[in-house]
């Protein structure tokens, strides 16, 4: 494709004020170009600033240094004109509206018209439409979670960012929220940005992974999985899934020796 | 709660057999309530055998029961209205000037609390005083609200009403503030990735997260706003609300004790009612909430 990339970033780095003086050193020298229609992880230690950097995309942190573009603008200016959507470790549903309302609640505020049919699209997609009258809270995790999905999809976001979406899940519910992921993906051609620390995870998923480092956070490593596509049971039981897993966790080693 | 998670309409475990939640409800009011009577009177019992008891139960520190409820059908005064019709007409008085006063306190508090929510400089700024205002008895506010009150020509009803609001507004500024800061981190970003308005973060997130909050201040401040009303009506010199029945009853203890005893319940059933009602609206309002009672 020759449309501009989603995200840019050149030179990207974010230092943290500490409180006596003590600043952090979050991300260092950030060089990174992500394409419509990826699927890119964000993989490293704790600490090594992989939150920090899908933050920065989102306009939630600001950078101290170096240049970053999302959809060819500057951050700011893309989070005012709803260029993404963005799911959280936990899916911080509101307790008090129901499932169908929730996915409503980013139009309401866009004022999008048609509201409610888009909600019941939405839901039919992450295969929640039955529960479109439920409370959040009489879900499971894992169907919480897809609410947040199909509300970071609602207002059709052309990027979606996700930071550990299925973090606090088991590993069943984990690997079929992936391949329901996948599914998505393949559906919406969103691009998205994935943040995990599970190496399997990244690599099962991903188009790119982007192995990081901690103190300062750097790119150390861009691995193209390379995998084909669509994937399911059997990517997972391939050499070549076995091999990219090896490959990330090689790249991690290397460059965080001794740091856990 | 450990069970606020069950669906709505589950059949609860444990509790009275399976009688329907009202029927349950009403059965452990009366209960108590026998209990009480039976507690009050064996306490008076107990006296008759001449055991050493901190409180004299004669019948004029601790009339029987039954007197108390005789006296609630007996006239007031000589030839003059029944104690029960003249409460009813005490009671409506002093809760017009308290549900008055109360909603001044809630509009106020709510204000406060969203103020104080959107600058901190606000806050810092008229916090102590907030705090400091309820510090100062309500006894020594009272004559001066009525008297200013005076001064620039407002009924005096709305005079004890004001007294009223001063007792309301504060639980609700404080439980305001905290229901409105009570959002999760990530769900004030969630709105922040939607480029959402500050106006709109209120009234879709922070307002409804703190109607709980908001409606157990309201339920403080409902019996609040009575006392403040009562406490209001006698520098105001109120001949006809609950304030002067309790003065006349409790200068008369000595020899109509079971007056004033009948008086106090009356008073008492006023606040529940009020409380009642702030209930009731909560469940109208925020029928979707968890269950947290």
């Amino acid at each position: 494709m020759s449309a501009p990339p989603v995200v840019a970033a050149r030179s990207l780095g974010k230092i943290f004020a500490g409180g006596a003086g003590d600043a952090v050193e979050a991300l260092r020298e950030i060089d990174l170009e992500i394409d419509a229609g990826e699927f890119v992880s964000l993989i490293g230690p704790s600490g090594c600033g992989k939150s920090t950097l899908l933050r920065l995309i989102a306009d939630l942190v600001a950078p101290t240094s170096g240049r970053l573009e999302v959809n060819g603008k500057d951050p700011h200016r893309a989070r005012l004109d709803r260029d993404y959507g963005m799911v959280f470790q936990r899916a911080t549903l509101l307790d008090w509206r129901t499932v169908a309302r929730n996915v409503e609640l980013p139009l309401e505020i866009m004022d999008a018209a048609g509201r409610q049919d888009r909600a019941r699209h939405m839901l039919d997609l992450v295969q929640l439409g039955e529960f479109a009258g439920h409370y959040p809270w009489q879900l499971s995790g894992g169907m919480q979670q897809r609410v947040a999905i199909a509300r970071a999809l609602a207002f059709r976001p052309a990027l979606l960012l996700m930071d550990e979406p299925f973090g606090a899940l088991d590993e069943m519910t984990r690997e079929l929220m992936q391949q329901e992921l996948l599914r998505i993906w393949h559906e919406t051609g969103t691009t998205v940005v994935f943040v995990t620390h599970s190496i399997p995870e990244a690599v099962f998923l991903s188009t790119t992974v982007v192995v990081m480092s901690s103190r300062p956070g750097r790119i150390s490593d861009v691995i193209a999985t390379g995998l084909s596509h669509p994937r399911n049971e059997d990517t997972r039981a391939s050499q070549a899934y076995y091999d990219t897993i090896t490959e990330v966790r090689t790249a991690l080693r290397r460059h965080d020796g001794a740091a856990t | 709660m450990t069970d606020a998670r069950r669906a709505p309409g589950a059949v609860p475990r444990s509790g009275m057999l399976r009688l329907p939640a009202r029927t349950r409800r009403v059965l452990s009011f009366v209960g108590v309530l026998v209990t009480l009577v039976t507690a009050w009177e064996a306490y008076k019992l107990a006296g008759r055998t001449g055991v050493a008891l901190p409180v004299s139960p004669d019948n004029v520190t601790m009339p029987h029961v039954w007197d108390m409820a005789g006296e609630l059908f007996s006239p007031a005064r000589r030839g003059g209205e029944v104690l029960v019709v003249l409460l009813a007409k005490a009671a409506l008085f002093t809760l017009r000037e308290a549900l008055v006063g109360f909603l001044i306190g809630a509009v106020v508090g709510f204000g406060l609390g969203v103020l104080f929510v959107r600058s901190t400089l606000a806050e810092r700024a008229f916090m102590p005083y907030v705090v400091a205002s309820q510090t100062v008895p309500i006894l020594a506010i009272a004559p001066m609200v009525v008297i200013w009150g005076g001064r620039i020509d407002i009924p005096q009803w709305l005079s004890v009403s004001i007294i009223s609001a001063y007792l309301t507004f504060f639980p609700v500024t404080i439980n305001t503030l905290r229901g409105l800061r009570s959002p999760d981190p990530t769900a004030m970003e969630l709105m922040r990735s939607y480029a959402a308005s500050p106006g709109e973060v209120l009234w879709k997130l922070q307002v409804p997260a703190a109607l709980p909050y908001l409606f157990t201040a309201l339920k403080v401040s409902a019996s609040a706003s009575i006392i403040g009303a009562i406490i209001g009506e006698l520098p105001a010199g109120f001949r006809d609300g609950l304030g002067r029945a309790l003065l006349s009853f409790s200068s008369a203890f000595a020899v109509q004790s079971a007056k004033l005893y009948a008086t106090v319940i009356f008073t008492a059933l006023v606040g529940i009612l009020l409380v009642g009602t702030v209930t009731l609206v909560e469940r109208l309002l925020a029928p979707a909430h968890r269950e947290a009672a």
